[in-house]
């Protein structure tokens, strides 16, 4: 690998080498002892300087969502319909309940592999575009246009598109049968078996763009002369993309890996518009069981707890990947 | 980068890439009738004076209910009445905020079972109504189960529009015409009849099995032909959900899917609007659906329901309504509720004016009269029938007498459709159902869940 010099960044802020970490300059903040991150006003008094400034966001998170998130909290205890005055205690009965609850472990277990499936593929269709249109390539706006435009259609409007698509009588068997593949043939959304591909599917065409997107804009930030020096080493198309471009982009891929996470233990419109969870609840996830619990089955408080796991769920694995993060760029 | 990475041999696949994100997209033209006739399930609202809001999940064509609101206008000028049509899918979804919050509507829809157990306590008491319109004997003049199965804890809930019974097929005749078939009257002849279909090219029966309701339906008739009334006695608790009727009904059922009677990817389809869009384009010759099909034999019912289908130019069919083929040994008997009543928000700003829609839908002559003719409910008052001389059939000479046996027959009908079973029962239902047809598990354990799950749920059997 060539050595490479920086100065390809007119902020010349980049680090230098392939794999390295861009660290923005750190901002300069005026000291007062023994207060981290407080400025002073008049002496001897001092304020924190951005109280005034985030109070309003302050007061939104905390009066609104930690409010809220308490009082889920709280109904996670209760036994309701959501309409009853006198609620029953339960304590940690849903909880209880939950962990004996096959179609939770099944919907948890759907959410694993939807996105570890779906990362996966975006990830790769998002770098292929990104780094297919930084080079030549006639009419690459158009193309930008189609990759991207998906993720700015509602799931509401395509759900019904994709129900007709995936349909026994629908256009993706009608092109499998025109190219002489009608072996392939199936109900792609009317059976277990590929139901939940068909979700990913949609998920992956939905989404790409957004990947696309960001791998476009960091392929940007990398230094042509890294590229270059490269080249005259020998290096071809698929190594300079192995060894230089993706640990370049791990930052991109980090960020996006924790948007992917959160967005899976969030899915909801998609498979609940397109297969209703089924069917036989093969296309449940943990937003779809909650919605089904509190608002067709009433039962307010086992949805409330299945909530609160999902949050929990949801912290852990934010914690695990930060730290996953902190680790790889320490060394 | 951009002069740097040499990437000329992979364009195609960027070509190949854009085409298959675009596929998606070039579908949505012909998903566009599909979404138009989701609209596909809903009716409508009233008032003394002022404006109050209805809002239904029936009539499910919006223009029968403007009709019958432009009807009501003539009579109460001074009330203009809002109709909100919402699909029976987003039904509790959009109500129940709606009352929890005050902001419901003056008007809503009930129907026996779930609905009343949960919307009760919004609801005004309509007996005194009831009885100021109709006399002191008013239950005598109203179908039994438009009292029975809207009254809650001694509270009437709702005023009862019509009823809705099931349990019969309805077939496109023409298609049987066509193959020289005559229509099933056991398994062993439904399934010979799909073989001809499907032999030439044609659909034959079609169902939605992605969502619980009408696939109850079909369970309920098998049963029923397994073991007549087995079915009502386990949604009271004098029998078991997984009493070997029960079994042998479910056995049944997955004989439907192996046999080639339903159609492939059933589990995926919605009754409304994917079945009844396929039932309706004349893509299929059976589709298991209740009364409320009855609209589909006028001439304009039947226009408008296929134009909602997306079918350009509607010449429209003849559809019958035929027994359900026996199955597992009896003649399968009919069941039904009443479809819905109309309940009065106990907060509304104007219930008076709510009251006085309400009286001329359900209670008036003229009111029930315009009901009994759009064919869509059957009355609840019993002193009325359709008038088939105003009404436009498709083919008078092969439906009237059919529709007309049909209404008949309905008289005699003594289950229930949906007003014993809970929202968690419902769900346990198609749960089984689901499970057995997609080979996850065997009818007896399907049904040892189901008993499980009816326990849970609160239902106590003796």
């Amino acid at each position: 690998m060539p050595q490479v010099a920086t100065g390809g960044n007119p902020k010349g802020a980049q680090t230098s080498s392939p794999g390295r970490r861009w660290r923005p300059a750190r901002a300069w903040h005026p000291k007062v002892p023994g207060v981290p991150g407080a400025t002073s006003g008049r002496r001897g008094v001092k304020i924190a300087s951005g109280i005034p400034w985030i109070m309003p966001a302050l007061v939104l998170c905390v009066g609104l969502v930690y409010y809220c998130i308490g009082y889920t909290g709280l109904i996670s205890t209760w036994s309701w319909d959501g309409i009853s005055p006198n609620p029953e205690h339960v304590g940690a009965g849903n909880y209880s309940a939950i962990v004996h609850d096959p179609l939770f472990w099944g919907a948890v277990w759907h959410t694993l592999i939807f996105f570890a499936v779906t990362f996966t593929i975006q990830t790769f269709l998002g770098l292929l575009f990104a780094v297919l249109l930084h080079s030549k390539v006639k009419l690459a706006g158009i193309y930008k246009v189609v990759i991207f435009t998906p993720v700015v259609l509602a799931p509401a409007i395509m759900a019904p598109v994709f129900r007709e698509m995936f349909s026994p009588t629908g256009q993706l068997n009608s092109v499998l049968h025109a190219i002489g593949l009608g072996v392939l043939e199936q109900p792609w959304i009317g059976q277990t078996s590929t139901a939940l591909p068909a979700i990913m599917a949609i998920t992956i065409w939905e989404f790409t763009g957004f990947t696309f997107v960001l791998y476009y804009a960091a392929l940007s930030q990398i230094d042509n002369a890294i590229i270059e020096a490269a080249r005259l080493d020998g290096a071809g198309n698929l190594r300079v993309i192995t060894r230089i471009v993706w640990p370049n982009v791990a930052g991109t891929t980090f960020a996006l890996a924790t948007l992917g996470l959160i967005g899976a233990l969030k899915t909801f419109d998609i498979p609940w518009l397109v297969t209703s969870a089924g069917p036989d609840y093969a296309t449940n996830f943990l937003g779809t069981y909650i919605y089904q619990q509190i608002i067709q089955l009433d039962h307010v408080g086992y949805g409330a707890a299945l909530s609160v796991i999902l949050l929990v769920i949801a912290v852990i694995f934010g914690v695990v990947l930060q730290l996953w993060r902190n680790r790889r760029a320490d060394h | 980068m951009r002069h740097h990475v040499r990437l000329r041999r992979l364009r195609p696949l960027a070509l190949l890439a854009s085409a298959c994100i675009a596929l998606p997209m070039a579908a949505q033209v012909n998903a566009g009738a599909s979404v138009k006739a989701g609209a596909a399930h809903a009716r409508r609202a009233s008032s003394a004076s002022g404006t109050i809001n209805w809002w239904g999940w029936t009539p499910t064509d919006s223009t029968l209910a403007n009709d019958e609101i432009a009807q009501f206008h003539k009579v109460y000028p001074h009330i203009t009445v809002k109709f909100k049509l919402i699909t029976i899918a987003n039904w509790v979804t959009a109500l129940r905020p709606a009352l929890v919050s005050g902001a419901g509507p003056d008007i809503f829809e009930m129907q026996p079972g779930a609905y009343v157990t949960e919307f009760n306590s919004f609801a005004t008491n309509m007996a005194p109504v009831m009885k100021q319109a109709l006399g002191a004997n008013w239950q005598s003049k109203i179908a039994p189960s438009g009292v029975s199965g809207l009254t809650y804890n001694g509270k009437l809930t709702a005023a009862s529009v019509g009823s809705v019974y099931a349990g019969m097929l309805w077939i496109n005749q023409q298609l049987f015409a066509k193959y020289k078939l005559t229509p099933p009257k056991t398994l062993s002849q439904w399934v010979s009849d799909c073989k001809v279909f499907t032999s030439h090219g044609e659909g034959c029966f079609v169902q939605g099995n992605a969502t619980e309701g009408f696939l109850q339906d079909t369970l309920q008739s098998i049963t029923n032909s397994v073991q007549p009334g087995l079915w009502t006695e386990a949604s009271k608790g004098t029998a078991k959900w997984s009493s070997p009727g029960i079994v042998k009904a479910l056995t049944v059922w997955k004989q439907l899917f192996s046999n080639g009677v339903m159609q492939a990817g059933s589990l995926g389809y919605q009754q409304y609007p994917d079945a009844n869009n396929a039932f309706l384009t004349g893509k299929y010759a059976m589709i298991m659906m209740g009364t409320w099909y009855m609209q589909n034999v006028t001439t304009a019912g039947m226009t408008s329901a296929m134009q909602a289908a997306g079918v350009t130019n509607p010449k429209p069919f003849t559809a019958l309504p035929i027994a359900f083929p026996n199955v597992g040994g009896h003649p399968s008997a009919l069941y039904g509720d009443a479809d819905y009543g109309l309940a009065i928000y106990n907060r509304s700003k104007n219930i008076a004016a709510a009251e006085d829609f309400v009286k001329w839908l359900a209670t008036s002559s003229e009111g029930q009269q315009y009901v009994a003719n759009q064919l869509d409910d059957l009355p609840s008052l019993r002193s009325i029938d359709p008038n088939f001389g105003a009404i436009q059939l498709v083919n008078r000479a092969a439906q009237q007498g059919a529709i007309q046996n049909l209404i008949k027959s309905v008289g005699s009908v003594t289950q229930p459709r949906e007003s014993l079973l809970s929202a968690d029962v419902q769900n346990a239902i198609l749960t089984a159902a689901q499970s057995v047809a997609s080979g996850s598990a065997s009818p007896q354990a399907a049904a040892d869940t189901l008993q499980k799950a009816a326990v849970a749920a609160g239902e106590k059997f003796k």
